[in-house]
């Protein structure tokens, strides 16, 4: 059956993200979500969402840090948003990133906050690619058994 | 896109020359369909709003995984519009963010009470941050209840187990 190496290759994949606190007990609350309800690709939705979401905020920090005077207020807000997103789809590193990003936009701090975006930034690019090899390895699935979610 | 109503045959409370400037229009907005005026609803109709669309997927989800029908909006602002002008019927619950930016929930929550027309209309505020006076404001303030956020499947059927529909 050639769905079965594809499904222990996910299944081990979702393990590492569990097991490396990538993703937290949110993120199984969606799949649990997604499987009683019978209506595949919820998760997928709410992922592109938060990615999209994500890169969104990223470049407007990155642009409010370029600026000769930094907004603190509105930096923080925008790490706020992204805490949140990231809190609510259970991406639990980037969530802990954006929450120490936060002490360095209350010490109005341009160096730490710049550095705190680099983590920011690396974890969620790092989360994005275990995410998409994710929705991928879904859909090669899913074209061998389409009954299958 | 002019009107944001499309229902041919509109509830007699609605004015047929109702029509919402482009402007106003949240291209977000799930499109309302309105009940026909004999048609009994007995569905659960929840309007959730947030202003982040990865919380608003995941609210309508769990919601609609409990059967309930649900129309999501982005702004506390463009939920006024729709409650006021009757183009959401028969709201059973309102479910929204504290804070976003524009109108915060609880100045959402605050109007509602106020309306004659809305205050029975139970509304729930969810909110990342455990600010205990925030919460207390909000309940004062004739909230039904406060989730924080993430919000879970189970802190919603908790929620609505208690809500006499």
């Amino acid at each position: 059956m050639a769905a079965a190496p594809l499904r222990e290759q996910l299944s081990a994949l979702l393990s590492s993200m569990f097991s490396q606190g990538l993703v937290d007990e949110q993120f199984e609350q969606l799949q649990m979500l997604q499987d009683e309800g019978g209506t595949p690709g919820f998760v997928a939705e709410v992922v592109t969402l938060f990615c999209d979401d994500a890169e969104r905020i990223i470049a407007e920090i990155a642009t409010l840090l370029e600026q000769p005077i930094v907004s603190f207020d509105k930096v923080d807000a925008f790490v706020h948003q992204l805490k949140g997103s990231s809190a609510s789809v259970g991406a639990q590193k980037v969530k802990f990133t954006c929450m120490q990003f936060r002490q360095f936009c209350q010490e109005k701090s341009r160096d730490g906050c710049l550095m705190a975006l680099a983590v920011v930034r690396n974890e969620f690019y790092d989360l994005r690619n275990k995410f998409q090899t994710m929705l991928q390895l879904e859909q090669q699935i899913q074209a061998y058994d389409p009954k299958q979610q | 896109m002019a009107a944001a109503a499309p229902s041919p045959a509109p509830a007699p409370a609605m004015s047929p020359k109702v029509a919402v400037s482009p402007k106003a229009v949240d291209r977000k907005v799930v499109p309302v369909v309105a009940a026909a005026a004999d048609e009994v609803s007995n569905e659960v109709h929840v309007l959730a709003v947030d202003d982040s669309s990865v919380d608003r997927a995941v609210i309508a989800k769990i919601l609609r995984s409990s059967k309930y029908r649900v129309t999501t909006v982005e702004s506390a602002t463009r939920a006024l519009e729709l409650l006021c002008l009757g183009l959401v019927p028969n709201v059973n619950m309102i479910i929204t963010d504290y804070w976003m930016p524009g109108m915060t929930g609880y100045e959402l929550l605050k109007r509602v009470k106020e309306s004659s027309k809305l205050r029975e209309i139970p509304v729930v505020i969810m909110s990342s941050e455990n600010v205990p006076n925030r919460i207390s404001r909000c309940l004062a303030e004739g909230a039904e209840d406060f989730l924080l956020k993430p919000v879970r499947p189970s802190d919603v059927s908790r929620l609505c187990s208690r809500i006499r529909w």
